[in-house]
């Protein structure tokens, strides 16, 4: 605070006139927020100027040959960086107010363009606690406010005590839920809340511990282990994520790993001259090489699983699931019952191997745009569950789904024909001259065996695809090696479309595509007559049923 | 596959019983939409070849030869796209269809692949008519109706006659589900 009002002395005279204007407007005054924002804001700045990097791409590259011409620049240069970014932080800082009053929260902020937000508590959807590292030691948080759907502003207070946060959260629901059930006895008609209550009151006779707690505490519904994130870590690349911060030094890294290499007599550019080889023998180098690289890459991944999911706790919380996780940024996320589009089970080829499997809430993406780089969007995914965790959760989420025990129709065999000519075929000719065309030794068998892989793989794949339905959900089977299951109620459907072509016509043949606003779904080469009888169905639940889809 | 519910529920067609999207009967779009199409399409590859004649032909700038060959080929490009587009509109745009009924409307298009898009209009979040200089000049209108499967999903008519367009936003927007669920 005291360096903000010497920074910008003139500029304090001017906001303090308007809170006093204000605080006569309303009663409550503007309150700042801690100044452990500061990092924050000084952070949002170097991402900023690292995410528009490519319009300043040219301007860097001209200036980094003058500078590097002249070479006392260098210093002024930072110094100057590092004072805008500084100045920056303190302006945001400083222009950065909001307040609580009459069951409402106006935010203010913005340095050059402002912004006024007022979110009445009873609008606010969802609120995300999320501890960035450096806030925890200190106790605080940031607050992210989501309202219904379409709105791109993002309503977010900066830095907050964990404590107060907290206790705004439970005002903020309570609220938010005393005006829920006040359009409830409006609305005549039963919506999605109506019958959460009854899933509860139905279960209670179970002997579920979450039950019988009063419906505002939260009951830990899974949490993962270090040996769980190692299987997720094992199995999802999360290399990527490394690879993206990584990025620049790769380069570097790549040179520094060969001259290190070189001091033990290994010269990696020898190791991958093919020439005089044998087929064999250059497949095998191929895959010593690959495993080589693989091995460091699957730590990094490991490393990224527990990163990202260290400590995964999901609770439920009367219709409300939070998952919390996170190694240096604790992450939280939201979504209550009726909010949930879909439930997605993922299973890789080395899960299916190991018996593991994703589970994915997935919500509405409406506000992608406004969660954070680096969240994962605002689905909730379980990592790595057994199979057994993975159906108590997803009986716990949609009481009546039968994706375990559903008999999946198959799709029609012409799938597999129209994949084999149409993709198949032409990777196989291409692959034949190269291979065959070429001298190399064993080369038709090497080429026989990547043919027979690639077939089986397709025919896998035709295998895969299945699709069901019963009273309450639509199932859908797919994948190649893995598997993806995804369910989803009929009455979430947002729009349907019914694709045929003459092809397809001719032999009562069509594809069918559920809009969902959690995304696309859709079932290629289904008999005409079920596809119209799933469209059908789905339009008359929406329809009919008049049930809410958030 | 065989629970169907039969409770009171009425999804009419004019007069089809059955509720099915199978045999909906489609209305047509306005007869100038195609003709506009052809037109707008023969105006855009006219434009260009104008464009083209005019700076091969000129004698102030002298082009590259490399240019030259380059304009050379997209102008052949151009030009067959331009004949092949207008010939895949003429059979295709009759195509295109839209059918309401009660409860939802439905939007056919495609020659080879055709496609029956069905929005109910329950889970519509807002309408939007949208008229282009050309549209606005023959009385068309384009209804696009936003639901929650975002952007990529929107679900457009095009070509409609202005007064139809607004009926159908009309209906719409006084669709007794709407506004309780809006």
């Amino acid at each position: 605070m005291d360096k903000s009002e010497l920074e910008s002395g003139a500029l304090l005279d001017k906001g303090s006139e308007e809170a006093t204007q204000e605080r006569e407007n309303n009663g409550t005054p503007w309150q700042r927020i801690s100044p452990i924002a500061l990092v924050y804001f000084l952070l949002m700045f170097f991402k900023n100027i690292f995410s528009n990097i490519v319009y300043l791409a040219p301007a860097i590259i001209l200036g980094y040959d003058k500078v590097t011409e002249a070479p006392q620049l260098w210093l002024p240069i930072i110094f100057g960086v590092l004072g805008l970014a500084t100045l920056f932080s303190i302006l945001s800082f400083y222009f950065f107010q909001y307040r609580l009053s009459n069951q409402q929260i106006e935010i203010r902020s913005g340095v050059f363009s402002k912004t006024n937000i007022n979110l009445p508590f009873a609008r606010i959807q969802n609120v995300e606690l999320n501890a960035p590292w450096y806030y925890r030691p200190f106790g605080y948080t940031s607050m992210q406010l989501d309202t219904a759907g379409s709105t791109q502003k993002e309503a977010k207070v900066v830095a907050i005590k964990e404590t107060l946060a907290l206790s705004l959260k439970k005002q903020i629901i309570a609220s938010a839920k005393q005006a829920r059930q006040v359009n409830e006895l409006n609305a005549a008609h039963p919506n999605e809340n109506g019958l959460n209550e009854e899933r509860l009151k139905e279960q209670s006779g179970n002997e579920e511990p979450w039950v019988e707690i009063e419906e505002q505490e939260e009951v830990q519904l899974d949490s993962r282990n270090l040996d769980d994130l190692v299987i997720h870590g094992l199995t999802n690349n999360r290399i990527w994520i490394f690879l993206g911060t990584m990025a620049p030094f790769i380069d570097n890294a790549s040179e520094g790993i060969g001259n290190f290499l070189r001091r033990f007599g290994i010269h990696i550019e020898d190791y991958l001259l093919f020439d005089g080889m044998s087929m064999w023998q250059m497949t095998w180098h191929v895959i010593s090489i690959a495993l080589f690289f693989l091995i460091p890459i699957t730590l990094f991944s490991i490393i990224g699983a527990i990163l990202t999911f260290h400590d995964f706790t999901l609770h439920r919380s009367g219709d409300r699931y939070i998952r919390r996780s996170g190694f240096f940024t604790r992450n939280e996320i939201t979504m209550r019952l009726s909010r949930l589009q879909m439930i997605v089970q993922q299973q890789d080829w080395l899960d299916k191997f190991l018996g593991r499997r994703n589970l994915k809430f997935e919500q509405s993406n409406a506000n992608i745009t406004q969660s954070q780089s680096g969240q994962q969007s605002n689905k909730i995914l379980v990592p790595s569950v057994t199979k057994k965790e993975c159906e108590a959760l997803m009986q716990d989420a949609y009481p009546d789904n039968q994706l375990d025990s559903i008999a999946f129709n198959k799709v029609s065999w012409r799938l597999l024909l129209r994949n084999l000519l149409l993709f198949v075929t032409p990777i196989l000719t291409a692959l034949y001259f190269v291979f065959v065309s070429n001298d190399y030794e064993d080369s038709i068998q090497v080429y026989v065996l990547i043919a027979f892989i690639i077939i089986s793989l397709s025919c896998l794949r035709y295998w895969r695809w299945g699709y069901a339905i019963d009273e309450n959900y639509v199932y859908i089977r797919k994948g190649c090696i893995g598997v993806n299951y995804y369910c989803f109620p009929l009455h979430k459907v947002q729009q349907t479309v019914f694709k045929q072509s003459w092809f397809l016509k001719r032999n009562k043949l069509c594809a069918v595509q559920f809009v969902l606003a959690s995304g696309m779904v859709s079932v290629p080469y289904l008999s005409q007559t079920d596809g119209v009888k799933l469209i059908d169905l789905c339009l008359r639940e929406v329809e009919e049923s008049k049930r809410n889809w958030m | 596959m065989e629970n169907i519910k039969t409770a009171d529920f009425s999804n009419q067609n004019i007069d089809e019983d059955q509720v099915t999207i199978e045999n909906i009967e489609f209305s047509t779009l306005s007869k100038k939409y195609a003709t506009s199409r052809r037109w707008l399409g023969l105006l855009v590859c006219l434009t260009y070849s104008t464009l083209v004649l005019f700076f091969t032909k000129q004698t102030w700038i002298a082009i590259p030869n490399g240019l030259l060959n380059a304009i050379t080929i997209s102008s052949f490009v151009i030009s067959g796209g331009g004949l092949l587009i207008t010939f895949y509109c003429h059979f295709a745009d009759p195509c295109k269809a839209y059918n309401l009924r009660e409860q939802d409307i439905s939007y056919r298009c495609g020659l080879i692949f055709s496609k029956v898009i069905s929005q109910p209009i329950l889970r519509i979040q807002h309408v939007e008519l949208k008229r282009g200089p050309i549209d606005r000049k023959l009385g068309l209108a384009k209804l696009q109706v936003f639901s929650a499967g975002g952007a990529l999903h929107t679900f457009e008519i095009p070509g409609l006659e202005l007064e139809k367009a607004e009926q159908l936003r009309q209906f719409i927007l006084s669709h007794k589900d709407l506004t309780i669920h809006g």
